[in-house]
């Protein structure tokens, strides 16, 4: 479910690593975590837990082996926020030490597998299990806290491929859903089967979820941030879509020589100006770079 | 146990590994902008790109086998997810839009090997990574194997005990209570550092031992990795 570099589209890329960017920082800063407390080292080892976890896979039909996500747990766990914040060191780590998600995709990657995993997690969790003693009930709701953020993180990812132009839109969407709702099903096992064994053997641990907790505005907050990047990715995403463009050129009266012109000429014609736009755009980041680089040097030599 | 480490050449003593991180965090994420810039119609940029990336391996002085070996390990991945379902820019898109994905995939591999991984946590950092998920990052870097042979020894301890295969929910308890106890001790790991970290005067942050500082190699290479983007989207 990682996506590699190049499979998004570069508007897609760009919004998705502003969002994420956002909400990291965000967390960050509500989470209010002394930096010299003990919520470091723990976030930072629940973090590799969630990687060693990953190691212990679990033989399904057919030879495959599935294994254990975690966002969900992590943020039933810790709270959304330093849940969220954990999930994403753990993808930072994925792309660095293993390749496994772009760099640029990076954004795109903490929204779907921390973010949307922590957030639909964490509320699914808290609507339905939020006094549950024990038993049935908190199974269920680990069961289901699982498996929807995994269905919804697919979708997600399913959609952010799709308006890329990536992948066909419904036929991706279906195939993603429709698969990680097996998937989901383990994850939601275990996602429940653990916390049914915390409540036997630590039930303090479960207690634990004081770190940043989660209030109304935060609710409007998470609304909002999953709100905003689903109206971006549908304009980003506009060219896979009927092209309102040409819409308007097939339908409104023009001058005959602007619309006597075949379509496609036009649409490349834009294309060109796009391409201009990008060279502004990098040529900028260079002078920035730049800037930077005779900065830094400087600072240094004034230092010493 | 044995591990196959993440960062197995980041200690060389190559020019690219000399550079400090922020100068080869910006270059490398530069060039892959670049790479995912490039438009569809003008493909030979692609073999332009590729030569830069073997100049830099060739620089790099990490076996090519390894570098190419880590993206491969990757790339099943890849042609799953583009053999997905049929597309919408044919044989062409198809193999443009694999084309893409390695070659950033070998400037990641460069990025992660030709630094150590302190060192990548550091310009993070000073490029303005919030301190708390740098913090966690470098437990993560620490922890990991430990942790990790935990899990393998817990695998191996599961595997000596039973023969066969249990039943689907017997497994699914068995592995769920493996995961509980992992956590568990994953936490108690946790609070027994923190008691250790502050005995040693620990108050919010690591340093670096003789870290490497910004210098003007850094800025010529800077200098220069702008100069081939710049060119290559310039010149027809």
């Amino acid at each position: 479910m990682h996506i590699p570099d190049g499979f998004l589209s570069n508007p897609m890329a760009i919004s998705l690593n502003v969002v994420s960017a956002a909400n990291v920082l965000y967390a960050a800063r509500r989470t209010k975590i002394d930096l010299s407390g003990r919520m470091v080292p723990m976030m930072g080892m629940l973090a590799a837990f969630v990687f060693a976890a990953q190691m212990l896979n679990f033989p399904v039909l057919g030879g495959t082996s599935g294994h254990l996500i975690g966002g969900s747990l992590l943020s039933i766990l810790l709270g959304p926020l330093a849940g969220s914040l954990a999930m994403t060191t753990v993808i930072v780590a994925q792309a660095l030490f293993l390749q496994d998600g772009g760099l640029i995709a990076l954004g795109a990657n903490i929204f779907n597998i921390s973010i949307v995993t922590c957030m639909s997690g964490y509320a699914i969790f808290r609507l339905l299990g939020r006094n549950a003693g024990g038993g049935k009930r908190l199974f269920l709701a680990g069961f289901l806290a699982g498996w929807f953020s995994t269905v919804i993180s697919a979708a997600f990812c399913a959609l952010e491929l799709g308006l890329s132009g990536a992948i066909p839109l419904r036929i991706g969407l279906m195939t993603m859903v429709g698969y990680h709702a097996a998937v989901g099903i383990l994850e939601g096992m275990l996602t429940a089967g653990v916390l049914n064994f915390l409540r036997k053997v630590r039930p303090d641990l479960l207690a634990l979820e004081g770190v940043g907790k989660f209030r109304i505005p935060d609710w409007i907050g998470a609304v909002l941030f999953v709100a905003i990047p689903a109206a971006v990715l549908v304009m980003a995403g506009s060219s896979t879509l009927p092209d309102p463009l040409e819409k308007l050129l097939e339908t409104s009266p023009l001058p005959p020589e602007l619309g006597s012109g075949n379509i496609p000429e036009r649409l490349a014609s834009t294309l060109r100006l796009e391409e201009y736009l990008f060279r502004a755009a990098i040529f900028i980041v260079l002078i920035g770079l730049g800037f930077l680089a005779v900065r830094l040097t400087r600072r240094r030599r004034s230092r010493s | 146990m044995r591990h196959s480490f993440i960062d197995r050449y980041a200690s060389l003593d190559s020019p690219l590994h000399v550079l400090e991180a922020r100068s080869k965090l910006l270059a490398f994420t530069a060039l892959i902008v670049g790479v995912l810039c490039i438009p569809a119609e003008r493909g030979s940029l692609f073999f332009i790109y590729f030569f830069a990336a073997a100049i830099l391996m060739g620089v790099s002085q990490i076996p090519l086998t390894y570098i190419v070996g880590r993206t491969f390990l990757i790339l099943p991945f890849i042609v799953l997810a583009g053999l997905a379902a049929p597309w919408k820019g044919g044989y062409l898109g198809l193999g443009i839009l694999f084309i893409r994905a390695v070659l950033c995939l070998f400037l990641l591999v460069l990025l992660t090997n030709t630094t150590r991984f302190v060192e990548l946590l550091r310009g993070l950092r000073r490029l303005g990574c919030p301190q708390i998920l740098v913090m966690n990052l470098g437990f993560l870097y620490r922890y990991l194997f430990v942790l990790t042979e935990e899990a393998m020894r817990m695998k191996q301890a599961r595997d000596c005990r039973r023969v066969g295969r249990a039943r689907f929910r017997e497994e699914l308890k068995i592995l769920s209570s493996m995961i509980g106890t992992l956590l568990i001790r994953s936490f108690e790991r946790a609070e027994r550092m923190h008691s250790a970290m502050l005995s040693r005067a620990y108050a919010g942050d690591f340093p670096v031992v003789s870290p490497r500082k910004f210098s003007l190699r850094d800025a010529a290479f800077l200098a220069g990795v702008a100069l081939f983007i710049t060119l290559s989207f310039w010149i027809r």
